[in-house]
């Protein structure tokens, strides 16, 4: 596509992935702008169909159902997303594990489309990805993509932008986001990650951030609050009072190490490296961290 | 790809902030581009919010529904909810058949905590110790944090689908 110089800045929000998505770019005219911006929230939303915990008829849900019995076909796109947290998995020894949801559901943070049939046993390496792309589970289990398919949603609408000739855009689903183009971007870091001091905010360029914190969705379970994260191998609840954000060139990759930079600082460390990541944390005891290589914090007075 | 984060004394923080994604025009025609829409703005009647309930699920806020009939026999209709701590104006488009061919969320207002603004003096700061380009002339409207969940949306477009099986969509007999 030849170079333009973009005129039109045009910013949308539709009620997709259980929040708000905003997709705003930079194109030669609004109308440019707008077909792109309809072909990166029709990505949004075929991500949204396919890996939805709650849509009984999502790959998700047929997974859960279906694959301790038979092997299940999944659509190339959810393949991706259950390869990468896989992998994930297999780098972090399972503290990071999309099938903590099995425990998720039984503390009734999550909700499944039908209860699910669980094996205590069960972890990540009971999910055994077929070269035709299929899926097996050796054990009967319970998955959720929702760690990491928001953040691969925002990385798919910006592909759907780059295809249609856009070069500055910015995809934000709930606070997981990624941007494109020669502007710097800020985002105020918000949730339980506020102190009295001070007012964190992010910048980044060509970057994705995603953010997790647990305490909005957190509930008292026999006299403890329990959030939505849990250390994988350990299966237990992480403190819903520590929030995560981290940076990395790919929002699913963002997406996915702030449970690991929840449930693990030491091991996200060594792995943030390995991804070009960069990830700051919050407890409120300590304040704002940066983990790893990642720059520290810069106070302004 | 570069990142740094900033810690803002508090004093900056402004208690709210609004955006608007969409006029009514806009909308209109972003979503029946070239097709007429008729105003039919209708008020429903007691018996027609209790159906309503019945089908969303959820109460019946406001009674005056603005509604719009499209030369092509489809529907626009626009609303608005409120959340814990936002207001959001919507629109829905409905085809003849009344099924949802497009959703639009149109403004967002949020009531606390969402918008950084930077005084002059500190956006000379930010950025300036890296290459980076910025454009300065913006408050900080994306926040990254626990998501937010649009369930007062979700459940304001099922009360339009109710609305429209109720009052709308041909009835039988």
């Amino acid at each position: 596509m030849p170079p333009s110089s973009p005129h039109s800045r045009v910013e949308r929000a539709r009620p997709l992935l259980g929040t708000r998505v905003t997709i705003r770019c930079d194109a030669p005219s609004a109308r440019q702008a707008n077909a792109a911006i309809d072909a990166a929230f029709d990505a949004i939303a075929q991500v949204h169909a396919l890996m939805s915990f709650q849509d009984a008829a999502s790959d998700v849900s047929r997974l859960n159902r279906d694959a301790a019995q038979n092997p299940v076909q999944v659509h190339p796109h959810t393949h991706r997303v259950l390869v990468c947290a896989q992998q994930l998995a297999a780098d972090s020894a399972g503290v990071f594990d999309i099938s903590v949801a099995g425990q998720l559901c039984h503390w009734n943070l999550l909700e499944p489309p039908q209860a699910p049939v669980i094996s205590d046993e069960a972890s990540w390496r009971d999910i055994e990805l077929l070269a035709d792309g299929r899926v097996r589970f050796r054990q009967p289990l319970c998955v959720d993509l929702s760690g990491i398919a928001k953040g691969y949603a925002v990385d798919c609408a910006i592909a759907a932008l780059q295809d249609a000739g856009i070069n500055a855009a910015c995809v934000n689903a709930g606070g997981d986001l990624r941007v494109t183009g020669a502007d710097c971007e800020r985002i105020a870091l918000h949730g339980c990650g506020s102190d009295a001091a001070y007012a964190p905010v992010l910048e980044i360029d060509n970057a994705a951030v995603a953010s997790s914190c647990g305490y909005p969705q957190r509930r008292l379970h026999q006299g403890r609050w329990l959030g939505p994260h849990l250390h994988g191998s350990r299966r237990e609840p992480v403190d819903p009072g520590i929030s995560a954000s981290v940076i990395a060139p790919q929002c699913m990759l963002a997406d996915a190490l702030t449970k690991l930079v929840l449930a693990d600082a030491t091991m996200a460390a060594a792995l943030l490296g390995r991804h070009g990541a960069l990830a700051y944390r919050h407890h409120p005891a300590h304040g704002w961290q940066a983990i790893g290589d990642t720059p520290p914090p810069v106070i302004l007075h | 790809m570069r990142a740094r984060l900033f810690l803002l004394p508090l004093a900056v923080i402004s208690p709210a902030y609004a955006t608007t994604y969409l006029s009514l025009a806009q909308a209109q025609a972003l979503m029946f581009p070239h097709t007429l829409l008729t105003p039919d703005f209708i008020t429903l009647s007691d018996a027609q919010v209790g159906a309503v309930e019945k089908i969303a699920g959820s109460r019946v806020i406001n009674r005056e529904v603005r509604v719009w009939r499209a030369a092509d026999g489809g529907w626009f209709i626009t609303d608005g909810v409120f959340g814990k701590h936002e207001l959001i104006g919507y629109a829905v488009a409905l085809d003849a058949k009344g099924t949802i061919k497009q959703v639009e969320i149109l403004d967002y207002r949020e009531s606390y905590g969402g918008e950084v603004r930077m005084p002059a003096w500190r956006r000379q700061f930010v950025g300036k110790d890296d290459h980076s380009s910025l454009t300065l002339d913006d408050d900080i409207r994306n926040i990254s944090g626990a998501t937010l969940s649009c369930t007062h949306l979700t459940e304001g477009i099922k009360r339009l689908m109710a609305i429209y099986a109720t009052v709308l969509a041909p009835q039988p007999g």
